[in-house]
């Protein structure tokens, strides 16, 4: 498999005295689904901005798909990765969905001819094609973290980091753009790496592979089974279980390891019998 | 909050709506110019019916211009005031101390209301059926020629947009936190205006952190999109001169005209 992104030794520090991270080490295969969970300061957003070049590292090595980050290198790198960040009204640039969407084409230089059809498909996939004249200011905030998807899309990156991007929607709109990224995934499927900042536990358990860190270590790596079986580790860093987890432990008796919703039901189910 | 008309733009397919915004927008210029040089009744009576044609020609209902005249109401009065006391001439129709009224100043005071009045409908005109994107696009390709004395016009344009973009966004939040500070008994409209100019300094302070906050996360989202100059990026929409904008060309033309002869004869 070839590595979308490997971090080497990372060290960075806040106003050159507070360290957040000390030889820091993560690799992330191309094709998977990663969530990378941690409570609020964990230093989980700083190193999306770190990858992407938008703040410096102090020490360390960062190469995205075997290109290592330097200043030569970042644009090359930011056209490889897309990135939806948490406030859906902060990132919105163009003056209508349309525009937003061709925002970033433009940059590319992209010929105008070409642009109307790129942002097509890009709003279809999303399923806001029907949105396109409309100014963000009469959409909802799922509706505006679906365009910014949309954004993203256009670009056709090989990796697309959320940030927190779920964090400021209600529920409905948190599971418009879950069912978004579940789609995306079954289209794109070994092509798109997805990593997902967040600490909402429910939104973790989609991805394949699950990445806690605080403080700037890393605490825990495996898939969401392995990690959740963690419950008190999880615990002391702050951050709780799924719903089924934290409901499976309080049950008595309580099930041998951690399930997700569906089979918490089915290991229900059986009890009763 | 939801009555200011400045910038407001109001969809719609009618003759001026399908117009190219540069069009528009020299059409605007040309007659703001042509219109300060009137002199007469006549000259008047004819730059006032074409702005009226132009209205009817938007096919908006005239309480949409109606509105963007009230917020310059006490402007215009101010002024009308001005040169109703303070042209000197004969013959004196009134006298107040030291304030007389004059025949040429009554002329006058009508004149600068019939100017302002038909400069905002005009520039309503304009706003209200140009989305504010075309504006500033048009903007940029009519001042192009100042790049070549390093004007950076590109760029200028592209503030200009995003900054009407946040106008919304930025009286939502205004809204906000007057609603918040209102519940923790803040008085906004009440006391004399010493009083209410103060109370606005403790709603600038959390408007003005929320802006620049919302500023530095668009510049990071701009640059993840591969955002680099305002200079060297294609355009998703290309402006074209259509059939109609050569009628309303020659129909500025004829407007230019009878204005002179008009102007000329009366």
């Amino acid at each position: 498999m070839t590595q979308a992104i490997k971090i080497n030794n990372l060290n960075y520090q806040y106003d050159d005295t507070q360290t957040l991270f000390d030889d820091f080490n993560l690799t992330i295969e191309s094709g998977q689904w990663v969530a990378l969970v941690g409570h609020n300061g964990s230093g989980k957003s700083t190193l999306a901005k770190l990858v992407l070049g938008l703040i410096a590292a102090n020490a360390g090595e960062i190469t995205v798909f075997g290109v290592p980050l330097t200043v030569e290198t970042v644009h090359e790198i930011r056209g490889q990765i897309g990135m939806v960040f948490q406030n859906p009204d902060n990132q919105f640039v163009g003056a209508t969905v349309a525009d937003d969407v061709a925002f970033g084409l433009e940059n590319q230089q992209l010929p105008s001819n070409d642009m109307p059809s790129r942002i097509d498909e890009a709003l279809n996939i999303v399923g806001m094609q029907a949105f396109k004249d409309r100014e963000p200011h009469t959409l909802s905030g799922g509706q505006k973290q679906r365009v910014a998807l949309a954004s993203v899309l256009a670009l056709a990156p090989k990796i697309i980091i959320l940030d927190e991007a779920t964090a400021m929607l209600d529920p409905d709109g948190r599971d418009t753009v879950m069912q978004t990224l579940q789609a995306l995934k079954a289209r794109f499927g070994k092509a798109l790496t997805l990593i997902t900042i967040t600490h909402d536990m429910d939104e973790a358990t989609l991805a394949d592979r699950v990445v806690v860190i605080n403080d700037g270590q890393l605490i825990l790596d495996g898939t969401p089974a392995a990690v959740f079986s963690q419950r008190d580790l999880m615990h002391d860093n702050g951050l709780a279980l799924p719903f089924a987890g934290e409901l499976a432990a309080q049950m008595q008796p309580a099930p041998a390891n951690y399930l997700d919703e569906r089979e918490l039901i089915q290991w229900l189910s059986r009890l009763k019998k | 909050m939801n009555n200011i008309m400045i910038g407001r733009f109001v969809p719609g397919d009618s003759f001026i709506h399908r117009l190219d915004p540069r069009t528009k927008m020299i059409g605007t210029f040309l007659y703001i110019l042509v219109m300060l040089w009137a002199n007469s009744w006549a000259s008047y009576a004819w730059t006032a019916i074409f702005v009226l044609g132009l209205i009817r020609l938007t096919g908006q209902p005239f309480k949409l211009y109606w509105d963007g005249l009230k917020p310059i109401f006490w402007l215009i009065l101010f002024t009308v005031v001005l040169q109703l006391a303070f042209t000197p001439g004969t013959p004196v129709l009134y006298r107040l101390g030291p304030v007389v009224i004059t025949t040429p100043g009554l002329i006058n005071a009508i004149y600068v209301m019939i100017r302002f009045v038909l400069i905002i409908l005009m520039s309503t005109i304009l706003t209200l059926t140009t989305p504010p994107t075309s504006i500033a696009n048009a903007l940029e390709m009519l001042l192009g020629p100042l790049k070549k004395i390093k004007v950076p016009v590109a760029e200028l344009a592209l503030m200009l947009s995003i900054a009407l973009r946040f106008v919304p966004l930025l009286m939502d939040e205004t809204q906000k936190i007057m609603n918040a500070q209102k519940s923790r008994g803040m008085g906004f409209s009440t006391g004399g205006p010493v009083k209410r100019a103060k109370a606005i300094i403790p709603l600038l302070i959390p408007l003005f952190v929320g802006a620049l906050q919302r500023a530095l996360d668009l510049a990071n989202a701009m640059e993840v999109r591969g955002f680099r100059d305002a200079v060297q990026r294609t355009k998703y929409r290309v402006l074209h001169y259509e059939k109609n904008d050569g009628l309303a060309f020659a129909g500025l033309f004829v407007f230019v005209v009878v204005f002179v002869v008009t102007k000329r004869l009366f």
